[in-house]
């Protein structure tokens, strides 16, 4: 079976194209625009990777990453974001992210990341 | 001259002036004196002579010789007494009166005793005798009056030099504080006057002829001050205008970041993916692209009209196009920390004359404080109507925000005035109230502690 992978981003294009690149790797790949559908559907969906970006309208990716942790600790979760600042990084890490990437994203480190992470 | 030495200068001129009064005072007082004494010594010798006159008259009706030899008596006491008063005589009258006086009496008496030592009574000795009497009268009674006189004088004119003198002094003493308003109480004045128009911002100096004493020092001073301060202020809003452009920037970088990821990840796509993309995928990829830079180019012509030098050009706009343009400014700010905003735009304003971006820059300024007071997220809500009296056009701005406290409210809009632990540099509000008043405009507060603030921006609708 193949693994899971949801993407939430406000940014409809990062959806798009990482799905492209990643269901070519064979994954199965799920995009959000907002994160609070998301969530809702990683309760009755389970999912092994959630890519969610930081600075979103509503629920935020740190907020995701919260959730994700509390409901599911086993899940791992990699944040994008435009928005690099060392605060939110730390208050990332110390909620247990798995990896950090600022904009713009390389799709081949977002894949092995993805990877490592699968592998773990 | 400085003013230390003039008034040095008018004070000894004005004590040597009452010293001399007082010394011409004294003088008049010592000479009345003078005269006084002769006066009184001149009755006494009148009174004697009245004497010597009436024996005299004894002897012409009565043919009393004993009368003569009372005359001699007399006339001798007389000439001792007018001898040991000389001097008094002399100061008094002069010295040729007190001759004339003595002859007078000498004459009267050598006719005495020419009659009495021959013993008969011839009529030209008694003519010389009743003649020398008479003259020696009227001598003495002329020159008493004349002392009496001349007391009368002195007195009327100390009267009128001390009357005189007082009116000089007081003359002085008017000019001399008239002297002192003008170079020392009205240039400190107009300091003042400058003093609180530059606490209130307002950097003029003075231009009038600047005197070359103390108080000129002082306006050279204040001018120079005056001058800095302006200066200084000009650069504070430079750098202010640099920080706010700076907060923008950290927002439109986060705001390009977004779509240049976005060209970043098709370009990605499309070299992985090439193969397996047909032609209308691709197609549709490099459309992406195309609208991702227009993105990029629509943030960085807002980024460019913000940073435009804010010499004043007013144009005749629109409020409520000048409100949107801001929020496009803000709109990231607003999102990332989670504030809801609601945009309540009047229809129908009246356009108003205004440098837009300055406005715009007091607007990005409020959204900022309101962002600041809303830092666990909130709502904010814009508005624009037109005022009361329908003369001019109201921007509203007010936030869900922890409000200011009462005994902040007359400071906000102080230079380096802030409340914020953080980086705020105190400007914000200030920068904004100076480009609402040179648009003749009010900027007004209300806030409630733990419910919020709203900023109302009122500018005068444009005729």
């Amino acid at each position: 079976m193949s693994a899971r992978i949801m993407i939430i981003d406000d940014e409809k294009i990062v959806g798009d194209m990482a799905r492209i690149s990643l269901e070519q790797e064979g994954y199965e790949v799920e995009t959000f625009l907002n994160a609070a559908p998301a969530l809702d559907r990683l309760r009755e969906q389970g999912f092994d990777i959630v890519v969610t970006d930081l600075k979103m309208k509503g629920i935020d990716g740190l907020e995701v990453l919260r959730t994700v942790k509390s409901l599911y600790p086993g899940v791992k979760v990699i944040m994008i974001t435009a928005f690099a600042n060392l605060d939110v990084a730390i208050e990332a890490l110390r909620g247990d992210v798995f990896d950090f990437f600022p904009k713009p994203v390389k799709i081949k480190e977002l894949k092995e990341s993805i990877k490592k992470a699968l592998q773990n | 001259m400085k003013i230390g030495g003039k008034l040095i200068f008018s004070n000894i001129f004005n004590f040597l002036l009452i010293l001399i009064i007082g010394a011409f005072a004294i003088q008049n007082l010592n000479s009345i004196l003078t005269k006084l004494k002769f006066i009184e010594i001149a009755d006494d010798l009148n009174f004697s002579f009245l004497e010597m006159r009436l024996s005299e008259k004894n002897y012409f009706l009565y043919r009393d010789e004993g009368a003569l030899k009372e005359i001699e008596q007399k006339a001798a006491v007389t000439q001792g007494v007018l001898n040991s008063v000389s001097r008094d005589v002399i100061r008094a009258t002069g010295r040729q009166n007190y001759d004339l006086l003595e002859r007078y009496l000498g004459d009267y008496l050598s006719a005495v005793k020419d009659i009495s030592a021959r013993h008969s009574r011839d009529l030209q000795s008694e003519e010389r005798l009743r003649v020398e009497g008479r003259k020696l009268m009227e001598f003495s009674d002329r020159i008493t009056h004349l002392e009496r006189t001349k007391v009368n004088g002195i007195i009327l004119y100390s009267k009128q030099v001390l009357f005189v003198s007082f009116f000089a002094i007081l003359i002085l003493a008017l000019t001399i504080s008239h002297f002192l308003s003008k170079r020392i109480v009205m240039p400190i004045k107009e300091i003042e006057s400058i003093a609180k128009s530059i606490s209130a911002g307002d950097f003029k100096i003075i231009q009038k002829d600047i005197p070359n004493d103390e108080t000129g020092s002082v306006i050279r001073a204040i001018n120079s001050m005056s001058g800095e301060l302006r200066s200084r202020e000009e650069q504070i809003i430079q750098s202010k205008k640099l920080a706010s452009l700076g907060i923008l920037i950290a927002g439109v970088a986060h705001e390009i970041n977004n779509p240049l990821n976005n060209i970043s990840m098709i370009a990605q796509t499309y070299a992985d993916a090439y193969d397996s993309l047909d032609r209308g995928q691709r197609i549709d990829f490099m459309g992406k692209i195309e609208g991702e830079t227009e993105r990029i180019k629509r943030i960085v012509k807002n980024l460019l009209d913000f940073s435009k030098p804010k010499e004043p050009d007013l144009a005749v706009a629109d409020m409520n196009g000048i409100v949107k343009d801001t929020l496009k400014l803000v709109q990231n700010m607003l999102d990332v920390s989670n504030i809801e905003t609601s945009l309540e735009l009047g229809a129908g304003l009246p356009p108003v004359f205004v440098d837009g971006h300055q406005i715009q820059q007091v607007f990005v300024n409020l959204v900022a404080n309101s962002i600041q007071a809303m830092s666990s997220g909130g709502r904010l809500t814009i508005s624009t109507f037109t005022g009361k009296d329908g003369n001019t056009v109201e921007t509203s701005i007010a936030d869900t925000g922890k409000g200011i406290p009462q005994e902040f409210l007359p400071h906000i809009f102080d230079p380096f005035f802030s409340t914020r632990e953080d980086a705020g540099t105190g400007l914000g509000l200030w920068v904004s109230y100076g480009i609402v008043k040179n648009h003749n405009g009010r900027i007004a507060v209300d806030t409630k502690p733990g419910r919020g603030t709203t900023f109302t921006v009122s500018l005068p609708a444009h005729k």
